[in-house]
């Protein structure tokens, strides 16, 4: 976003603002009450802890925080203060998700840090978790004492929790950039000077809707630069409830799959990948989490396959067809979905969206009863693992996606000759 | 009066005769024009295929193409050289009818059939753009009733399609001029069964589900399902 674009409450802010160390910016619109609670909490923090640090906290304009109470409660804090600044968030559309509204936020923010020549950047989640000091100090450090370009964090979840990202845009990411990140999508992150000036810039190709997501960890690796992850014992409200599967499936695998396309050269160059460094309190990030019924994952995997093998058919090869077939032959006991099998799908669907065999919100709703599936083998086999037994699990899933990617790159390149 | 009989007999055999001699050349003219038409359309599309395919056009449109997403079985050369070839017979037909009413010294035939054409090319766009939403709505329910867990999604998407089929090939008799108040009537009868048809059995299949959910609104606030809170996908 160039300074033209700010509004011109905002560019006068900046402009009075001056050299900046450290700028938080708030991704998503906020409770007023809650956003003055957490930031007199955290500006005490940062007082004690960064005396000699030009800080400003963004905050996005339809938090209905009034400039007098935002000064007052700078006022109240010392001569070191963060400034507080407004920026302007895209109207709210009912329509849109969350996390794309969380995307437009942070490029927002990151557009605002190269404005203001910030030297760190960090952006928090709207639910504001991760504004305490304790939680930004994990933030900050690696990009102040490490040289690390992009930070993001590593939740801590249970078994059952955050599966699409475990399934589909963890493994992927990291076998196609290399990089072993475990939420390439991150929601807080912290970032260098440069890296916000990659993240601010605006690419026509790939801003083609307004569904786009920003994807700092691609982002990092197109760039080589060094990304690292930190614990957190936070765990941000689910942003899926009241959206059905097929919706998330289609914003967030499909965000993926446009990356792929866009990226493709950089990614099929990359062969393996490298672990990140991790910092922060290594205690276990999985817990463990109440037994799923599997049988409505698996009768909706069977549904699936009834009705619709006249559409995977368009998509999947013969070969993926058949196993799929056998699978929804096997008992409920038995039903598992082998990693080879899942990371072709995953594959092949990738192929489809860019080739755009079937419009792609057909595909993408194609794509969910396949994912049920999936979670429904998932839920099976980790039922009686320990939750570190379940961590292992998901790190043999990426394995496998990697193994698979001489399979992904051969069809991507000749999709009509490579059909096995 | 074997005589007369015989006598007119003749005379009503000699007329067919020369009315078949006058038609004749000019049946013979049309037919060989289509014939030529035929073969000049197949050479052409060949020609069309070959330079499109040399072009890479399927790939060159694939970025920015809709229709490949409304009908993914096309590829756009296929649609090109099908539109070339039928092009050509079309223009064959026109030049044989007017053959033929040059050479069977018939006046009218021509103006009527070529104020017809338009109608016709009408009705053809009426045809294709119906199949090809006829298929994408299908489709589309297909897909949203298996995610819905709706165990007749299959009957759901059949009756789409043969709704927007039967809507389809109603317009495209009415803009023909085909048919008349019979065709109205029989759409409006197999369109109104269809539809009720739908109706008895999403109703039918879905009473004790209705039944359910109304009491449950009746009575209180709908809970969560204990097993909804145990799975998280982001």
């Amino acid at each position: 976003m160039p300074k033209s674009d700010l509004a011109e409450e905002t560019k006068n802010d900046v402009e009075q603002t001056g050299p900046v160390d450290l700028l938080i910016g708030i991704a998503g619109a906020v409770n007023k009450g809650e956003l003055l609670q957490y930031l007199q909490n955290m500006s005490a923090g940062l007082s004690t802890t960064a005396q000699s640090s030009h800080v400003v906290v963004a905050y996005p304009g339809s938090s209905e925080l009034e400039n007098s109470e935002a000064e007052m409660l700078a006022g109240t804090v010392g001569v070191n203060a963060p400034r507080f600044l407004q920026y302007s968030l895209p109207a709210g559309d009912p329509a849109v998700l969350p996390w794309t509204i969380a995307s437009a936020a942070q490029k927002a923010i990151c557009s605002l840090a190269v404005e203001l020549g910030a030297k760190v950047c960090v952006l928090i989640h709207s639910d504001l978790a991760m504004l305490t000091p304790e939680k930004l100090r994990l933030l900050t450090s690696p990009v102040l004492e490490k040289a690390c370009d992009l930070v993001v964090p590593m939740y801590s979840s249970r078994k059952f929790e955050g599966l699409l990202n475990h399934s589909i845009l963890a493994p992927i990411a990291r076998a196609l950039y290399g990089q072993r990140v475990r939420y390439p999508l991150a929601q807080d992150l912290s970032c260098s000077a440069r890296m916000c000036g990659k993240l601010s810039e605006t690419d026509n190709a790939r801003e083609r809707s307004e569904s786009s997501l920003l994807w700092p960890t691609t982002q990092a690796a197109l760039n080589n630069y060094q990304v690292c992850q930190v614990n957190v014992d936070v765990q941000h409200a689910t942003q899926t409830e009241r959206l059905d599967l097929s919706t998330v499936l289609s914003s967030l695998v499909g965000s993926a799959y446009l990356e792929m396309e866009t990226y493709a050269p950089y990614w099929q160059r990359v062969r393996g990948s490298h672990p990140t460094a991790v910092s922060g309190n290594t205690a276990q990030q999985i817990g463990d989490g109440e037994p799923v019924d599997a049988k409505p994952l698996i009768d909706s995997f069977l549904l699936g396959s009834h009705n619709l093998q006249e559409v995977w058919g368009l998509v999947l090869p013969p070969v993926t067809l058949l196993e799929l077939k056998k699978l929804a032959r096997s008992s409920p006991e038995a039903f598992r979905m082998p990693d080879d099998l899942w990371v072709r799908i995953v594959y092949d669907f990738a192929l489809a969206h860019r080739l755009r065999t079937i419009n792609r919100g057909h595909l993408m709703g194609a794509l969910t009863p396949l994912y049920l599936g999936w979670v429904a083998s998932y839920a099976q086999e980790v039922a009686a693992l320990s939750p570190f037994a379940a961590e292992q699990r998901f790190e043999q899933l990426a394995r496998s996606y990697e193994e698979g990617k001489p399979y992904l790159v051969s069809r991507w390149r000749w999709p009509d000759r490579f059909n096995p | 009066m074997w005589q007369q009989i015989e006598e007119s007999l003749r005379d009503s055999m000699g007329r067919v005769f020369t009315k078949i001699a006058t038609l004749l050349p000019g049946i013979l003219a049309f037919v060989l024009v289509l014939l030529i038409f035929l073969i000049i359309a197949w050479l052409i599309a060949m020609l069309v295929r070959s330079v499109l395919r040399a072009v890479k056009f399927d790939e060159r449109t694939s970025s920015t193409s809709t229709l490949s997403e409304w009908a993914p079985r096309q590829t756009p050369t296929i649609l090109v050289t099908r539109v070339v070839f039928w092009s050509f017979v079309i223009i064959g037909v026109l030049v044989g009818v007017s053959a033929f009413e040059a050479a069977s010294a018939e006046s009218g035939i021509s103006a009527y059939v070529f104020a017809y054409v338009p109608r016709v090319i009408g009705a053809a766009v009426l045809l294709f753009f119906g199949t090809i939403i006829g298929r994408f709505l299908s489709r589309s329910v297909l897909i949203t009733s298996v995610n819905l867990n709706l165990h007749y999604a299959r009957l759901l998407a059949t009756g789409v399609r043969w709704l927007v089929f039967v809507l389809t090939a109603a317009m495209v008799l009415d803009h023909l001029a085909i048919g008349g108040e019979i065709v109205d009537l029989a759409f409006g009868i197999l369109f109104g069964g269809i539809v009720l048809a739908l109706a008895l059995a999403v109703g039918l299949g879905s009473r004790e589900l209705v039944s359910r959910s109304l009491e449950r609104e009746a009575s209180r606030p709908v809970e969560v399902p204990v097993e909804e809170k145990k799975l998280h996908h982001f």
